[in-house]
């Protein structure tokens, strides 16, 4: 997020952020995070920075365009309800005009922000972003995660164990306070487990939507999670695979993953 | 407080599109939803998908549940000490709660009873109740008439 332009409190909420041109690759799913990010903003200024919402529900992710380094995203989020318990939000985000990804039905739980980072130093974030906006430039891309994939049945399952870092840079910031690994990084992970699986049934699939993902708990750093991918249904156009993240045999996060046959990107 | 009056009629009529709804944010088989499952002990539920099934009756029956507002609904004129001390419900909170959920099986509900555990009794019709409450109130405020 580099510059909030508009801000109805409590209701709406509208931003930018530039792609750094020099990154390798801006995953889809880190764009969602951008409109997460810029819904969170918006739900923090309107409880006054005393709660911050956690990832949570997305009923809903349509994945409407790819994305490349160097573009601007334009951010909307309309929150449909916020108070100390729960944001609830829909989100969007463009580049040109053009609609990359929309999420609907998406719902954080708030959490006491002291928690989790300072609340004066997310209020002076808040007031630099509502201004002249922040530096650009500040993402390096994701570091590097990989799972290995340990088992599953070719077309049907595919089963990886990912070693969360006990060290990463971005636990920095996320959080300050208390670490966590970030759900977005998650879904990514399971995405590829997912195109894996899909690439192994005849066509050429094309990730469409993400739909009731759910985060269930903290993953803090140093965990060993297994990820899981099922075929869930599949027609003559379309995949849909179930993902799910399990530590120690507990449902960590899960989400339904659809994709369509056809596509060029 | 008005759930003594609430029919079986009216919890019938709306009980497949709630166990619907729990099924999809549960992610288990509709069948498997009964009018007296414990959302916790027998569905698996966790805070996360209270959150959920929230906002999915939300949605769907058009209504605003004010989250976080069951217990204190459920206290109804007692006191919040009265009610509970040293995280226990009170002999008079359990009575209370035996009033307000009067779906739930006399027997689950354990002595001494702790205050965090009461969602613990929360059945699919304690949600069908709440729906049903909250229509209430959104046609008494001249909003739209429950289906």
């Amino acid at each position: 997020m580099n510059r909030i332009t508009a801000l109805q409190p409590g209701t709406s909420v509208r931003g930018n952020y530039l792609i750094p041109p020099d990154i390798a690759d801006f995953q889809q799913s880190l764009v969602g995070e951008a409109v997460g990010q810029l819904a969170a903003w918006a739900a923090m200024a309107a409880v006054d920075f005393k709660c911050r919402p956690v990832a949570g529900i997305a009923g809903l992710i349509e994945l409407l365009a790819p994305v490349r380094p160097g573009q601007t995203l334009e951010l909307s989020a309309e929150l449909e309800s916020v108070d100390i318990e729960a944001v609830s939000y829909r989100g969007e985000a463009s580049a040109n005009g053009i609609p990359l990804i929309r999420l609907q039905n998406c719902v954080g739980p708030m959490m006491p922000v002291e928690e989790f980072d300072d609340p004066q130093l997310l209020r002076e974030h808040f007031a630099v972003l509502c201004g002249n906006g922040s530096a650009t430039g500040g993402f390096g891309g994701i570091p590097p995660l990989a799972f290995t994939r340990n088992g599953g049945e070719p077309g049907k399952s595919a089963r990886a164990t990912l070693q969360v870092s006990a060290s990463a840079p971005f636990f920095a910031d996320h959080f300050p306070r208390r670490p966590v690994f970030p759900g977005t990084l998650l879904m990514n992970l399971n995405l590829q487990l997912a195109a894996a699986l899909a690439a192994e049934i005849p066509g050429r699939w094309k990730l469409r939507t993400v739909s009731d993902l759910k985060l269930r708990s903290f993953i803090p750093p140093g965990e060993q999670l297994e990820l899981e991918a099922k075929l869930g249904a599949r027609t003559e156009n379309s995949v849909i695979v179930i993902v799910e993240t399990r530590k120690e045999k507990k449902l960590v996060g899960s989400a339904r993953v659809s994709f369509a046959l056809g596509g060029n990107s | 407080m008005s759930n003594e009056n609430i029919t079986k009629e009216e919890i019938t009529a709306i009980f497949p599109k709630v166990a619907e709804i729990m099924a999809d944010a549960l992610g288990c088989d509709v069948e498997k939803v009964k009018l007296n499952s414990s959302l916790i002990s027998d569905l698996g539920a966790e805070s996360i998908d209270f959150l959920d099934i929230i906002f999915r009756l939300e949605r769907t029956f058009k209504v605003k549940i004010p989250r976080g507002k069951i217990i204190e609904a459920a206290r109804g004129e007692l006191s919040e000490s009265a009610f509970e001390q040293g995280g226990l419900v009170s002999d008079a909170g359990v009575a209370r709660l035996k009033t307000f959920l009067n779906e739930v099986p006399a027997d689950r509900f354990k002595t001494p009873l702790k205050s965090a555990e009461i969602p613990k009794l929360f059945t699919v019709e304690t949600f069908c109740k709440m729906v049903i409450r909250q229509q209430r109130a959104t046609a008494a405020a001249g909003g739209a008439k429950p289906a």
